[in-house]
């Protein structure tokens, strides 16, 4: 009886393979010999995440940042995204090659993340814009990720093993329950640390301007 | 770069044959014969052609008959 | 007698009714498994569209944040309703095409409820932070396994009844049937190994990550709910499939082309143009595929129309199918580059999933479950006007939901490519058309829960008294059925 019908379990078993070999094997062939490029100060582009970023881009993973923002530039031409100055270039295949996993994304209710570290290098603007999105960016939709930090009233002290430097004051005119400054948790402070990392825009031989 | 390209073309060799090979023996094995025989393969003489086996609950005709005539 | 076809003269006869006793209460379970995750599924969605245009609602709990409870709703939805509600579709539509009992029925209950554990569990692990951030694959690599050995048990099951099946014929259902059970398993592990597990980096796992997420529902969901379609349409109506070649056609270009669609949720991205072609390619051959199946589905049901009227299942099936089709369309003209500069990215995607899992993939479960659970129970469903609500509800809450969703998209999709305009004022654009996705999800949940109720009296064992059955077990009822319509001139 097994030898009925084994044309059905073979052609089928045969299709499945070839897509495997045609978006699995190959695709993986073509970009694995991908190496970095050595910049001209002695580091490379791009860089494998390590320490604060690395601990702050698993933040940005559990906290499913990726559901709302994507980490790719379309090319000049096809959608506005290098005239919404989200980057300078498009991204390339060796942009990511140290990304584990990816976070390319496929939904934008927010902007693109991609150089986002490039648009917004402050620390303060980031602090304010996760504790309440409000605040930077009235009527956004990004939820507010108050467990990231600890809210402190003036003259309130600090919490066990932090440090004065990393304070941020909310100003003023957007201070509410008389909360006045912020102090990012460890998981906060690695995600605004990734954040300001993200950067995309080093020019690569592949990506024409 | 060069050997992607041998195993694609020894890939889609390899699939291409066998595929072929594969209607072959579909049609020697007598798979496409008798195919209108294979959709009437649902039916039997409990279910058989022609009746409908489904209805909303309580609506079905030989039921209303028999509701009337209590 | 069967109609004349050949039989393997070894095998026992075993009558209709004795398949549908042996599957009783392993179909019965997994498909109370799916209704209860499809509640769940829903309440997570709901919750989730919520946020998004009021982000407020619930506060700001970790466990509930969207990047959370967005994946939850997605793989409860997915894994915990598709894979319970396909899992027991195809052990019971093999087992009657098979004519053979079900077997191993402890192992495969037992199989039920350690994937049960796997879903809620990975449920657990996502929520409370332990999400692997890969899309479609967001449950803890841990929780994997207990997904993935029920469905060896199942494969297990319907390979030894297809191999020990009554008929040599094999019904164009049990071709699709035997696909899935191929497929998914190889599916799974193949992705896992890309991307969990690091097999592949980078932006080549990227593209496995939606070779994987399309499949799903190209070689998971689809051929199982199309092998239902197949089945029921005829069966309902006592009427064969038009045309048995256009089913082989539509098979195989079926099986050949939807593999490798997967990248085109990817178009525009940092990926070399031929992997994106390829996506865009077998997207538009699956126009093959699709008419084929229309084509077949509808000339089987034209001067049958009328049973809409009087059948639950052949209500949903048709709903299904016609779903199917436009779904289908709309999915290939999307993969378009020209289409994709403007949709990707937007809620257009979102509407476009949902109009086909909830427009196509639901509906034929549901009617699968219309069609067998009186038949497993031998009780019948106890209110028509709780089908008709699950009916218009799910008819009416998917086309509000695509539509709003897609407009939205399209319009989001040409203020995004326009830079003058701030990003935020997109942002309050989509609003009101979030909104509307609510109020479409509202209109679902009171489908599902319509259709709780109904599945919830159905398993009581023989409480309810009925006036009237719709079911009848006996050949001498049939018989009788039969005599009458004649007589009546029906």
């Amino acid at each position: 009886m097994i030898t009925r019908n084994i044309g059905l379990v073979l052609g089928v078993f045969l299709t499945i393979s070839a897509s495997i070999t045609g978006l699995i094997i190959v695709p993986n062939w073509q970009f694995r010999e991908l190496q970095p490029v050595k910049k001209a100060d002695g580091t490379q582009y791009p860089m494998p995440y390590f320490g604060e970023q690395l601990k702050g881009r698993n933040v940005y993973i559990d906290q499913g940042c990726i559901y709302c923002h994507t980490q790719q530039i379309r090319m000049k031409g096809y959608g506005a995204d290098i005239r919404r100055n989200w980057g300078t270039r498009r991204s390339v295949p060796r942009d990511y090659i140290f990304e584990k996993p990816h976070q390319l994304g496929t939904q934008r209710t927010g902007p693109d993340l991609a150089s986002i570290g490039s648009r917004q290098p402050s620390t303060v603007w980031h602090t304010l814009h996760l504790y309440n999105p409000q605040l930077t960016s009235p009527g956004s939709v990004m939820p507010r990720f108050v467990y990231l930090f600890t809210e402190l009233k003036e003259g309130e002290a600090l919490p066990a093993g932090t440090f004065p430097a990393d304070l941020v004051k909310i100003p003023p005119q957007l201070q509410k329950d008389s909360v006045t400054q912020l102090m990012p948790t460890e998981r906060g402070k690695a995600l605004i640390e990734y954040l300001k990392g993200l950067n995309k825009t080093f020019p690569l031989p592949e990506a024409a301007q | 770069m060069f050997y992607v390209f041998v195993f694609i073309w020894a890939f889609a060799m390899l699939a291409g044959i066998t595929m072929v090979w594969l209607l072959a023996w579909a049609i020697r094995n007598g798979e496409f014969t008798n195919l209108r025989q294979g959709a009437r393969s649902i039916f039997d003489d409990l279910e058989p052609e022609g009746v409908v086996t489904d209805y909303f609950p309580g609506e079905a005709p030989l039921m209303k008959q028999l509701e009337r005539r209590r | 007698m069967i109609a004349e076809v050949g039989v393997n003269p070894e095998v026992e006869v075993v009558s209709r009714i004795e398949v549908d006793r042996s599957a009783e209460w392993v179909v019965t379970i997994y498909w109370a498994s799916s209704i209860i995750w499809l509640l769940i599924a829903s309440i997570a969605g709901l919750i989730s569209s919520i946020k998004l245009h009021s982000p407020d609602f619930l506060g700001s709990y970790e466990w509930l944040t969207f990047g959370r409870i967005r994946p939850v709703h997605w793989d409860t939805a997915i894994y915990g309703f598709g894979g319970t509600a396909a899992s027991g579709t195809l052990l019971w539509l093999q087992a009657r095409l098979c004519q053979t009992r079900i077997p191993f029925a402890p192992l495969l209950i037992a199989g039920g409820v350690i994937f049960n554990l796997g879903v809620l569990l990975g449920a657990i692990g996502v929520l409370s932070g332990h999400s692997t951030g890969v899309e479609a694959l967001e449950f803890p690599l841990w929780s994997m396994p207990l997904l993935v050995i029920p469905y060896v048990f199942i494969v297990i099951a319907n390979f030894k009844m297809y191999f020990t099946r009554r008929s040599t014929h094999t019904y164009v259902s049990q071709w699709y049937l035997m696909a899935v059970t191929i497929w998914f398993p190889i599916l799974i592990l193949a992705a896992e190994a890309c991307t969990n597990l690091g097999a592949v980096d980078g932006v080549a796992q990227a593209v496995a990550n939606w070779w994987y997420g399309h499949n799903v529902v190209g070689l998971f969901a689809t051929p199982t709910a199309v092998a239902a379609a197949y089945y029921l349409i005829p069966k309902v109506i006592g009427k064969p499939i038009h045309s048995y070649h256009l089913s082989l056609l539509g098979f195989w270009s079926n099986a050949i082309f939807y593999n490798w669609a997967g990248t085109h949720h990817l178009t525009g991205g940092p990926l070399p143009a031929w992997t994106i072609t390829v996506g865009v390619v077998g997207s538009m051959m699956m126009f093959i595929p699709v008419i084929t199946i229309g084509i077949n589905h509808h000339m089987t049901m034209v001067g049958s129309f009328h049973h809409l009227k009087t059948s639950p299942t052949l209500r949903f099936a048709v709903m299904g199918s016609m779903i199917y089709t436009l779904a289908s369309f709309q999915g290939s003209l999307e993969s378009l580059r020209s289409h994709q500069e403007i949709t990707h990215f937007t809620h257009y995607t979102i509407g476009h999933v949902h109009f086909g899992m909830y427009g196509f993939f639901a509906p034929l479960m549901f009617a699968m479950m219309y069609y067998a659970m009186p038949r497993l129970t031998g009780n019948e469903w106890s209110s028509a006007r709780l089908i008709r609500i699950h009916f218009w509800c799910t008819l009416l809450g998917t086309l509000l939901y695509a539509s709003a969703m897609c407009y939205a998209g399209i319009r989001q999709g040409f203020m995004m490519n326009d830079p003058t305009i701030p990003f935020l004022n997109i942002v309050s654009f989509t609003k009101p058309f979030l909104m509307l996705r609510t109020l479409a999800g509202l209109i679902l949940l009171s489908g599902t829960i319509a259709f709780t109720i109904n599945f919830w009296r159905i398993v009581q064992p023989h409480k309810l008294r009925f006036v009237t059955p719709t079911l009848l077990n006996t050949k001498r009822d049939y018989r009788i059925l039969v005599e009458k319509e004649k007589e009546l001139g029906t």
